[in-house]
């Protein structure tokens, strides 16, 4: 199975040994458990997409190593026998749709497991599986992916990466350009597949209510550093520390902020609508009672 | 990959930087002009002098100058060899089979080398030291009097410009691309040609699919923002001549005779 | 007040025999804020790339202040409405953030005397005056969307049409440049449409419209429109976040009144409730 994921003294300098070389990953330092929904935020460029990058080795670490399970990832690491790795490792960029290339929706989704050595109809079957967890009628098989709504691309594109099996995933923010619905429909997904199938998940994001409805803790990013890592209520707990970093608040939070400016008193910091409603009649309840 | 800097361009503020790109373009055909009147060592000498000059006003550091031209040496140093190998005439010192090697080619392939490498080193000093827009721009100041002759200068700049600008959008997904897929299994750059071909099928695909969608969105943008036809517009971005024009001119028409009385 | 855009009796399908209208018509008011909302596939997009003469109609008719949009006066519609679009960076046509400004002036033939002061102004009423020099590579989507509503304002013209501009921009980046529009809104005087699925977008309209395969269904003043949870959620949409506080509460006993409350009301009413005591 896949083990954990273990950064130990991470540094990652991009553009090495040019005059706009810099450093984009400073000593990073981290365990993820296997199984574990783990949520990464911070603002463009603070490092989130070259942290996630060194898990499958897309990028290798300038100094450190990386390990997966028995994996361990130096800047020695070569691009051969990666192969077990990518496999274990399944990576959905943003805007997956952008990836998938072949005339039907099928032979897309069967590219990563044939290319992992499965036999035709290892794939196929592989695939269909896929498609089902996605949510994907087999009748859309043999369509042309162009034919499909984008919401559609974009769970052809995430199957795709599911076909291969993996017990890690990373997704970088997947449901960026959705609407509402759309958005509902992945997280449910990445939800399904860390509770029912114990996958452990990554992700990437900038929408905290997500962060706070899914994910077990959160590792906040800036300028290539690790600032902060813990639960959803560790992360906005401070809140003067929140807006120096320049997050935003789940909405919950927020709307309790101006709530309290009010002059409602309110001793928590809901993060979810039931945490707020039930702090509110909390309150309510005692003033009341 | 990354060291490789032909093509690229490095921000600054150096004297070079700050000159007219059509200057700069015209001057680099000139240079490459007195290269091939060049035939000596001490018209080749001045010219190397020349050119070290420039990097250093350019302030570019020399060692990563060199580091980046390196990956061409190797294509010239070839091109070199086949000139060597193959030319005829002079006291032929070494054959085998098809192959001689005659004292003459011996010393043309030594001029060749060098001329290439001056070429390569004045077009790299361009291209570090002018944005790839200012040579778009260069190339339609220098075309303008074609406009005369109804030779759409302006929608050419235009297209070469809008065709710039997205470089960097496209090679940004490429490599995101190129992630995805090796993500998917796919091992880029190894194994047989063959295989090198089927992999970038899956690279090429996606890329020209969203050039496509760029473009597309992109003209209707433009529509929208009110552009009809590219000859009848004003122009906001303007490369006035400089002082520094002025003397780079002077130094390289100096040059230009010093070559012409030192050659043999 | 007058119409500054009417839409009758409008049909049109693309080259694939796909119908998106079908005898649609509706208006807008100068100087509102329209929000024309809906899930993708709904027909907004179209409709506002049909109002530009972006596309053009199979039947009906589009008039764009008094003109109607059709090939010979294309040039003065477009001079009337400015289109921010989805996509940050498939609209920036410059090199640079100024020159990018520069463009819709160049194209109307601005000389560059007076481009440069225009361009200034612009990017000031943006918050983009900083950022002049740089290239799109180096911008955030929020601040490229910036400097594309600036290069519209540069050119001053009626209606602002916001093509989904905030779906692809986090939610912060949204905020900013929802309230930067209410700013110009009033400064510049124009009249807003903005097609959207943000439900946060569409409470700060003045009017809202919801199509749903091409047809109007409804069209009301936001607190009627949201006040109704369960068409939004049959439309793919979200019911706004103090809605649904509302109704948990409602439903746990506290007595709220049963209409739309946006955050504001919301909270009024539970500082009311709480000081009664």
């Amino acid at each position: 199975m896949a083990g954990q994921i273990k950064f130990q003294n991470v540094n990652y300098v991009y553009h090495e040994d040019s005059p706009d070389a810099h450093q984009a990953l400073k000593d990073i330092n981290l365990t993820l458990t296997e199984g574990s929904f783990t949520a990464i935020i911070g603002h463009t460029g603070s490092g989130k997409s070259t942290l996630i990058q060194h898990i499958n080795a897309l990028i290798k670490p300038t100094s450190g190593e990386v390990s997966v399970g028995d994996y361990v990832i130096t800047h020695k690491t070569t691009n051969k026998n990666l192969r077990p790795l990518r496999q274990k490792v399944g990576m959905v960029f943003q805007f997956p749709e952008k990836q998938i290339f072949e005339e039907t929706v099928i032979k897309d989704i069967m590219f990563g497991p044939l290319n992992y050595g499965a036999t035709e109809a290892e794939a196929k079957q592989a695939a269909l599986n896929a498609m089902d967890l996605v949510g994907l009628p087999q009748q859309y098989q043999d369509q042309s992916p162009i034919d499909l709504s984008g919401g559609q691309m974009r769970r052809v594109a995430i199957a795709g990466v599911l076909a291969m099996n993996p017990s890690i995933l990373i997704l970088d923010e997947p449901t960026a350009g959705l609407d509402p619905r759309g958005h509902a429909d992945i997280m449910a997904l990445v939800a399904r597949l860390h509770d029912e199938m114990g996958i452990t998940i990554i992700l990437v994001t900038h929408q905290m209510d997500d962060v706070v409805q899914y994910a077990e803790q959160v590792v906040v990013m800036s300028h290539g550093e690790i600032t902060k890592q813990g639960s959803p209520q560790d992360i906005f707990a401070d809140l003067k520390w929140v807006r120096q970093m320049q997050l935003t608040l789940p909405t919950s939070a927020e709307f309790a902020e101006q709530l309290k400016l009010a002059g409602f008193p309110l001793p928590s910091r809901p993060l979810t609508l039931t945490d707020l409603t039930n702090a509110i009649l909390t309150e309510l309840g005692a003033n009341h009672g | 990959m990354d060291n490789f800097i032909f093509g690229r361009y490095l921000p600054g503020h150096s004297i070079i930087h700050q000159m007219s790109p059509q200057s700069k373009l015209l001057l680099c055909f000139y240079f490459v002009a007195i290269i091939f009147l060049a035939n000596n060592v001490a018209s080749y000498a001045v010219l190397a002098v020349l050119i070290i000059a420039a990097i250093i006003l350019s302030g570019i550091s020399i060692g990563f100058f060199i580091r980046g031209i390196r990956p061409l040496i190797w294509l010239i140093i070839f091109t070199v060899l086949l000139q060597v190998f193959f030319s005829s005439g002079g006291k032929v010192l070494w054959h085998w089979g098809p192959f001689s090697v005659s004292d003459l080619s011996l010393i043309n392939g030594g001029y060749i080398f060098v001329r290439f490498l001056l070429i390569i080193m004045i077009s790299t000093v361009l291209t570090l030291t002018t944005a790839p827009l200012a040579i778009a721009d260069g190339v339609q100041t220098i075309l303008r009097p074609l406009k005369k002759l109804h030779f759409p200068v302006d929608t050419l700049a235009l297209m070469l410009s809008i065709a710039l600008r997205f470089v960097p959008t496209l090679m940004d997904e490429m490599i995101t691309i190129m992630n995805a897929q090796r993500s998917r299994g796919v091992d880029f750059g190894s194994g047989s040609l063959k295989h090198r071909i089927k992999v970038a099928v899956p690279l090429l695909i996606p890329l020209f699919t969203g050039a496509i969608n760029h473009a597309e969105e992109l003209s209707t943008a433009m529509e929208a923002r009110g552009f009809t036809d590219s000859e009848s517009r004003t122009k906001y971005r303007v490369y006035n001549w400089q002082l520094s024009d002025t003397i780079a001119w002077l130094i390289f028409i100096a040059v230009g005779i010093i070559v012409f009385l030192v050659r043999k | 007040m007058t119409n500054i855009v009417t839409v009758s009796h409008l049909s049109f399908e693309y080259p694939d025999e796909h119908v998106v209208f079908n005898d649609l018509s509706l208006n807008v008011k100068q100087g509102e804020w329209l929000a024309i909302i809906g899930q993708n596939g709904s027909g907004k997009s179209t409709l506002a790339k049909l109002m530009d003469g972006l596309l053009e109609p199979a039947g009906g008719q589009i008039m764009v202040s008094g003109l109607p949009v059709d090939e010979e006066h294309l040039g003065a519609v477009r001079n009337q409405i400015g289109m921010v679009f989805q996509n940050p960076d498939n609209q920036f046509v410059g090199a640079t953030v100024e020159e990018d400004v520069a463009f819709g002036l160049e194209n109307r033939q601005v000389s560059r005397e007076q481009m440069g002061p225009i361009i200034e102004d612009s990017l000031k009423a943006v918050n983009m005056l900083d950022f002049r020099e740089r290239i799109p590579a180096n911008l955030s989507g929020g601040q490229k969307q910036r400097v594309a509503i600036a290069g519209i304002i540069a050119v001053r013209p009626q209606i602002l049409i916001l093509d989904e501009a905030t779906s692809m921009l986090d939610p912060r980046g949204r905020k900013e440049i929802i309230s930067l529009i209410q700013t110009l809104k009033q400064q510049e005087d124009l009249t807003v449409i903005s097609i959207t699925h943000d439900i946060n977008e569409a409470a700060v309209a003045d009017r809202i419209m919801l199509l749903n395969n091409g047809q109007l269904v409804l069209e009301d003043t936001p607190d009627k429109v949201l006040n109704n949870p369960e068409l939004l959620k049959n439309d793919g949409l979200d019911v706004p976040f103090a809605s649904q506080l509302a109704e948990q509460l409602r439903k746990a006993g506290v007595s709220l009144p049963d209409q739309y409350l946006n955050d504001e009301e919301v909270i009024k009413w539970l500082v009311k409730l709480n000081s009664k005591m």
